[in-house]
């Protein structure tokens, strides 16, 4: 019992087996790299094909069987000719034609020698085609791979585009053996079987380029493969272990931060962010799904790497299965939720109140940061404020203070004002999921500002209403005063103020331990620059050689 | 080898003069053309036929049909062109005169 294979020559299917199939192969490889240099390759090769078919037709026909054995294609070889009685042929025929012309078979030609390769036989192949001790030209590819690994590039597309040395004729080409009738009649059966062996090599030939590309990449999967087996398994051992031990930390990292999160958000993760943006439970669903789509791809390649180093099989298809429906389950709910609390911000809205300042009787308003917390009267009955904490003030700790932890932005400008009046315009803005929602959202802000004569206290954050969420609420505030007020801000509110405080603390002179001065001129707000120091340093100058007189150096 | 040499010189010498010759007959298949060669005993194998036809058509001596085929692929029937047998004219002429060159020198011999 044989197998055989189904072949097409030229439109014309024949049933041949394996054997017979390798040796036709091998003859036609031969064939057409013999015809390769001639204009004409195609339309001859084309020809002996086409003789080949009738000539397996005429067999089957004749012998009254259906599939085509070796015999038969030894037999068709016989008539045909081989390679070496076209190469006689042809020689006699330039030499008769060209005169003096003589063929020189022992000219040398590239292929890559799968008799001697270390990796592919390309640096054995080049040593042949030179002459030379195959180890200097691998010693010159290893030392070019110091090179910024340009050997390696050169080496890879040296064995793409050399072919691989398949049939005797190209060994003893690549050799520069002389090939002869006598040599080749001898050589040929010889050939046959130990072409058995290489069945593989078969694919090598010359071929287009995507086929050039696959049979590389067979090729270097099959030697890589040679590689792994020998010196390189331990390497890809320690490799696989290190894979494992980063797998494992970060497992473990993950599930750290999982429980640290889940018991921390019991009490305040909630005013964090992102997790103000969506209630209890849907975070409930992010800190899952998001925890799955990370650890089910850990736990994948840790299952993986495990059967890999220890060689057993704890990553079977139904165990795979099963994580590939979660992760895609989880990757679903976590895209669910974060559209639709995307959805949440689609639109905008803005609410404007104005607030009527009593002007002060010097013109000089003091703005300071009010940091006593604020506490809703739930909060005062929770906490029992009266009984535990009576007589002392809770202050804002400014924990939220960074805008990351806490985006409900408060931020203060200034601007001249036309009446004599001064007032404060309170711009709250907010998002939603439509119009009204975000109105509603904009109008659930509450703000404390209060004024206690001529000092204004601002808070650093806004309010929500217990229980709403965070949907982009920000408050911008607009502090109209008249020409020439005086205001002194305190340092503390450097984070709300649109401008910069220190700069102007440090142009003050006197400094103000209030704050920063400022002024309001007809051009906007302005640091206040006193002159009558200037004038008192200049007077003290003046009298300073004086003074020194008085009173002489010791 | 110097013998072989010669003798392989004289059989190219004169095979591409046969090949014309006995498509001149016709209409002619390759494994006809082959057949014939081998009966003359001026061809071994048919492979090296090919490259001859294909060089010979390409310079313009030779012209072919194709006619299908029952037993396989459609073939290749070769016939000669006008300057085919222009140049078969030619070759007929040198070679009667080879013919009485060589009985010349060998009718001396005996």
């Amino acid at each position: 019992m044989n197998k055989t294979i189904i072949i097409n020559i030229n439109g014309i299917v024949f049933h041949i087996e394996e054997d017979a199939y390798d040796v036709l192969k091998l003859y036609m490889t031969d064939v057409k790299r013999h015809f390769s240099t001639s204009a004409d390759s195609l339309e001859i090769t084309t020809d002996i094909e086409n003789r080949i078919a009738e000539m397996f037709n005429e067999t089957l026909a004749n012998q009254n069987k259906q599939v085509i054995v070796e015999a038969d294609v030894k037999l068709i070889v016989e008539q045909m000719g081989t390679v070496e009685d076209f190469e006689f042929a042809e020689n006699d025929a330039k030499a008769s034609g060209a005169g003096a012309y003589t063929y020189n078979t022992e000219r040398r030609r590239l292929f890559r020698d799968p008799d001697d390769h270390l990796v592919s036989g390309v640096a054995a192949g080049i040593a042949n085609y030179f002459d030379i001790q195959a180890v200097w030209i691998r010693l010159a590819f290893a030392l070019s791979f110091a090179f910024a690994g340009s050997g390696f590039i050169l080496y890879i597309i040296l064995w793409i585009v050399i072919p691989k040395a398949v049939s005797r004729a190209d060994r003893m080409a690549m050799k520069g053996e002389k090939q002869d009738l006598k040599g080749f009649k001898k050589s040929f059966e010889e050939e046959m079987s130990s072409v058995k062996e290489n069945l593989s090599n078969f694919r090598h030939e010359a071929k287009p380029f995507v086929y050039k590309a696959r049979d590389f990449v067979g090729d270097f999967f099959d030697h890589l493969g040679v590689f792994l087996r020998g010196a390189g398994g331990l390497l890809i051992k320690l490799l696989g272990l290190v894979i494992l031990l980063t797998c494992f930390g970060l497992a473990i990292a993950l599930i750290v931060s999982l429980v640290a999160l889940v018991g921390f958000g019991k009490t305040d993760i909630y005013h964090i962010f992102p997790f103000n943006i969506v209630n209890r439970d849907t975070n409930m669903i992010f800190l899952t799904g998001g925890f799955l789509l990370l650890a089910i791809p850990l736990l994948t390649i840790i299952l993986l790497t495990i059967g890999f180093l220890f060689k057993n099989a704890t990553f079977n298809r139904s165990i795979g299965t099963t994580l590939l429906c979660i992760w895609l389950a989880s990757l679903g709910a976590v895209i669910y939720y974060g559209v639709r609390a995307t959805a949440d911000f689609r639109e905008g809205a803005k609410l404007s109140k104005t607030i009527m300042i009593k002007p002060s009787a010097n013109n000089t308003y003091y703005l300071q940061l009010n940091d006593t917390k604020y506490l809703t009267n739930e909060d005062s009955t929770r906490l029992r404020i009266k009984e535990r904490f009576n007589g002392m003030v809770i202050l804002d700790d400014d924990f939220n203070g960074n805008d990351m932890d806490s985006p409900d932005r408060v931020t203060i400008d200034v601007e001249k004002s036309d009446v004599p009046q001064p007032v404060l315009i309170e711009s709250f803005t907010a998002r939603g999921r439509n119009d009204e929602d975000a109105l509603i959202n904009a109008r659930n802000i509450s703000y404390r500002f209060l004024q206690k004569d001529s000092v204004l206290k601002f808070n650093r954050h806004l309010e929500r209403l217990a229980g709403s969420l965070w949907r982009g609420q920000e408050l911008h505030m607009t502090l109209k005063v008249p020409l020439n007020s005086k205001l002194i801000i305190d340092g503390k509110l450097d984070r709300n103020m649109n401008f910069n405080l220190y700069d102007c603390l440090q142009n003050n002179n006197p400094k103000n331990p209030a704050g920063s001065v400022f002024i309001m001129t007809p051009d906007g707000l302005q640091c206040k620059i006193d002159t009558i120091p200037a004038t008192k340093v200049d007077t003290l100058n003046n009298k300073l050689p004086a003074d020194t007189a008085k009173t002489p150096v010791q | 080898m110097i013998v072989e040499n010669t003798q392989t010189q004289m059989r190219k010498g004169i095979l591409e003069y046969c090949i014309l010759s006995i498509i001149a007959k016709g209409e002619t298949y390759a494994s006809d053309i082959i057949a014939e060669l081998k009966k003359a005993q001026l061809l071994v194998v048919e492979g090296t036929l090919y490259p001859l036809l294909t060089r010979l058509k390409n310079n313009g001596l030779l012209t072919y049909n194709w006619v299908e085929s029952i037993s396989g692929p459609p073939r290749k029937y070769y016939v000669l062109s006008d300057e085919g047998k222009t140049v078969l004219e030619q070759l007929d002429k040198t070679w009667q005169e080879l013919v009485y060159a060589v009985q010349t020198a060998i009718g001396d011999r005996k």
